[in-house]
């Protein structure tokens, strides 16, 4: 493909965020203000009355027009500034960089262990599709989509932190601290969220390769006297590699929602913390920061994929 | 103040520390001074439950600010850790006369700015906790007409009207004292950079994260504090804080849910705290409306509640029955209000039949949808159904349900939550049960109670003030104004080398006496 249509391609995907990120945040803020509760009774305080929760509606803007108070968001946020929490009054920016590292480590490294251990798997299952390894593979497979992530999350932290006490409960260190301190801490919430990934992509992986493996044209190919070997690397694994990134891709984005459950397993200060906390509060502003922050990643990530298929495959450009 | 340690508590123990006396003096055949000087250093490192709302006293608004920020402030009035009553903290106070409160405040106290906490330093502070925008303690101080100040550490209180509950609620949010300089430079962002006169300086808040605080080495009370610094952790997941001090990667976990306890039991190496606090689990009623106008059904809700067993079921046994918005140990309590419901649900529907629903009434009722408050639900909708007042729930997040039920919608009769206590008694009556109070859901008030709060806050003896609250109790429950369950225990775990942490009424730790074994 040429660089002109892949250039077409991330200029075209980064015009179609604009919107993506208007609707995203303006469903969420409406979301926000249609279900009960109140920012402000948050910031009136303990010894709350109805006069001084009419006073913070006041005081902090709470009773403008919806579309006002959105408008005024989406103005300073297309102006590079994500305002600050209502509550707490961090910037949302600094809580964002602060958060998403912990958040990306945990997720890219559940996903690395999906593809490492998943593809294998996936692979031995295909290779030998109703054998033994075929059946303890899926039964293994379908554990791991159906056990919940926070489940095995406390089982992990009871046996390697607490029994064995070879790795932290909880908690989170930043990469910049220290590089192995944030891979240990990462670990085990890791492997919690890798459970469901690692059983998606085996599944996924066998069943498009018993698909390509049982078809006319590799019929041809063993008839021809290729290896087996060959035909899975070079025949069987390039021809799924299309279905495989969609399931990959598709993965990264379900662990990033995963990660709210998972961090407060493990007590990890990201992103899913942030949300939640900010979301029982409805502290809008964090709120709208963060579904702003990751639907940038998810757009990134689409666009990251799309011209990936279009180098895997040179037919869907 | 109470100062009481652990005696290197067993494994296992369950320590009830309410009215211990206090361990001073000598202690392992040691003098005093030996002892206090080898409790210094350590950082300490705590799972906290919930991120500030905010570091400045006067903006925030959660109850579970204060650990943190009593860390960072001292109060102009403490109290005792049993009993709540106040006694001097930065300040003494005298009342001349019924409308003029005296604070003559301790000489030679500076903020951790170097400024100096005098006469105009407190003048400045309450001034702006009652008058600033963003002040949430305004409605605490509505009393105080004017400020003056009559000496170099000595300030002047005119009040509108007698309010003995003045020292009390100095001891709250109110009665904090921040740094007028921090304050004047920092303009309306207030929240994040705090600069008070407390046991710790402020070093870092990152939301959601932790707090970070360092020891104050000027700090104006000698030997104190023991510790260098604090961690604050912020784990709101209860297991998770819980085993963040099982791992020994936390030395404590406070204000943890009764169901953890089996947990901590097995856990090696534990302290566990368990004490009674003002935080009292109850029923709120909408009584502005049908069918909860009618007193009877109050009262049958009252007579249908077994407490006994709801504190078996849902508390596991750490709990004190309610039978009052005061536990037993508060100096306020009074013991004959606490046998007019006693568990009977013949009585229960006996009074049902006299207002009218032989055949049983419906209830809509708001609920929260944590693993606690279902169970309570449950239990309770299992107690009051025997008495033939069938609980139709609808369970939602705490902001959800108690905007739906406080706020101007007013859904539900009835709502499942708890009263989390003040310092002072009058502050509950008012803010609970006062005409137009926000937690008062219909905001009607019998004039008789509402003399009655104006009237506990007339005498500064604490025996007269405990008998009128004799009275507003008395008037609540006959009138059967709410339904208290059961005051919750405040749930602590320490690890073994933890010294010196003594729990106290309000449920919210203080950390000055705490050191490392």
């Amino acid at each position: 493909m040429s660089s002109h249509r892949k250039s077409l391609i991330v200029v075209r995907r980064l015009l179609q965020a604009g919107p993506v990120i208007v609707l995203a945040t303006l469903i969420v803020f409406a979301l926000l203000k249609l279900v009960p509760g109140d920012v402000a009774v948050t910031l009136a305080g303990d010894n709350a009355s109805d006069a001084r929760i009419a006073e913070i509606r006041h005081l902090y803007g709470l009773d403008r027009p919806f579309i006002v108070q959105y408008a005024a968001w989406l103005w300073r946020a297309a102006h590079g500034d994500l305002s600050a929490s209502l509550i707490s009054r961090e910037p949302v920016l600094i809580s964002i960089l602060r958060c998403f590292p912990h958040t990306l480590l945990i997720v890219a490294l559940a996903l690395a262990m999906a593809i490492t251990v998943g593809i294998p798997l996936g692979v031995a299952a295909a290779a030998r599709a109703g054998a033994r390894i075929d059946g303890a593979v899926m039964t293994v497979a379908s554990l791991g989509v159906a056990v919940p992530n926070f489940w095995l999350g406390m089982l992990l932290v009871t046996l390697f932190a607490l029994d064995l006490n070879w790795l932290p409960a909880t908690g989170a260190v930043a990469l910049g601290e220290s590089v192995r301190g944030a891979f240990i801490h990462a670990f085990l919430p890791a492997c919690a969220l890798a459970a469901g990934g690692i059983a998606e992509v085996t599944r996924q992986l066998r069943a498009s390769l018993v698909e390509i493996l049982s078809s006319p044209q590799v019929r041809t190919l063993h008839m021809k006297g290729l290896s087996p070997a060959k035909i899975m690397w070079r025949h069987g694994l390039k021809n799924v590699s299309v279905n495989l990134l969609t399931v990959i891709g598709l993965l990264f984005n379900r662990m990033l929602a995963a990660t709210v459950v998972v961090e407060a397993v493990f007590a990890i200060p990201g992103m899913g913390s942030l949300i939640v906390n900010a979301a029982i509060h409805r502290d809008f502003p964090v709120v709208q920061g963060v579904v702003f922050a990751m639907v940038m990643v998810v757009v990134l990530l689409n666009l990251a994929t799309d011209i990936l298929y279009t180098v895997l495959d040179p037919r869907i450009a | 103040m109470m100062s009481s340690s652990f005696a290197a508590p067993s494994r296992r123990d369950l320590l009830f520390l309410v009215g211990t006396a206090g361990v001073t003096g000598m202690a392992g055949g040691r003098p005093a001074w030996a002892v206090e000087a080898a409790k210094g250093g350590g950082v300490l490192k705590v799972a906290a439950p919930a991120n500030p709302s905010s570091l400045d006293p006067a903006t925030g608004g959660s109850g579970a600010d204060h650990t943190i920020l009593w860390t960072l402030y001292d109060t102009l009035v403490e109290w005792d850790y049993a009993t709540l009553k106040p006694k001097p903290g930065l300040a003494r106070w005298s009342y001349p006369d019924a409308k003029t409160m005296v604070l003559d405040i301790t000489e030679g106290v500076m903020f951790h700015d170097g400024t100096a906490l005098d006469a105009a330093a407190v003048k400045f502070n309450l001034d702006r906790n009652r008058e600033d925008a963003r002040s949430n303690v305004k409605a605490d101080l509505t009393s105080i007409a004017a400020i003056d100040i009559t000496g170099p550490q000595q300030v002047t209180l005119h009040l509108k009207n007698p309010d003995t509950a003045l020292p009390a609620i100095l001891s709250d949010r109110a009665g904090m004292m921040a740094s007028p300089t921090n304050l004047r430079a920092l303009g309306t962002e207030t929240n994040r950079r705090p600069v008070g006169a407390g046991p710790w300086k402020f070093v870092s808040w990152a939301d959601n994260e932790s707090v970070v605080v360092t020891r104050n080495d000027h700090y104006w009370r000698p030997r104190r504090p023991y510790l260098d610094g604090i961690e604050f952790a912020i784990i709101p997941e209860a297991a998770t804080a819980l085993r963040s001090v099982i791992a020994g990667e936390k030395q404590m976990a406070f204000s943890l849910p009764a169901r953890l306890k089996p947990i901590i039991d097995r856990a090696r190496q534990l302290q566990i705290i368990a004490t009674p606090t003002l935080y009292c689990i109850q029923l709120y009623f909408n009584y502005a409306r049908p069918p909860l106008s009618n007193v009877k059904i109050r009262q049958a809700i009252n007579f249908a509640i077994d407490r006994a067993a709801f504190v078996k079921a849902t508390m596991g046994g750490l709990g004190e029955v309610a039978t009052m918005t005061l536990p037993s140990s508060h100096w306020a309590y009074d013991k004959s209000v606490s046998t007019l419901y006693p568990h009977d649900p013949a009585k229960a529907r006996d009074l049902l039949d006299a207002a009218g629903f032989k055949n049983g009434i419906d209830i809509s009722i708001g609920s929260y949808n944590d693993q606690d408050s279902v169970q309570r639900s449950e239990v309770l909708q299992a107690a009051l159904g025997e008495a033939g007042i069938r609980l139709k729930f609808t369970r939602g997040t705490i902001a959800e349900i108690s905007a739906q039920f406080f706020g101007a919608e007013k859904k539900f009769d009835m709502l499942l939550s708890a009263w989390t206590g003040r310092p002072d008694p009058s502050m509950t009556y008012a803010l609970g049960f006062d005409q137009g109070a926000y937690y008062n859901a219909g905001r009607e008030c019998a004039p008789e109670l509402s003399q009655l709060i104006q009237q506990s806050r007339e005498s500064e003896d604490l025996a007269t003030r405990a008998a009128v609250f004799a009275k507003i109790q008395r008037f609540v429950m006959e009138n059967a104004l709410s339904a208290p369950i059961a005051f919750q225990y405040e749930l602590d775990a320490l690890a073994a080398m933890v010294r010196g942490y003594t729990p106290d009424l309000l449920g919210k730790p203080k950390f000055e006496n705490v050191s490392f074994a």
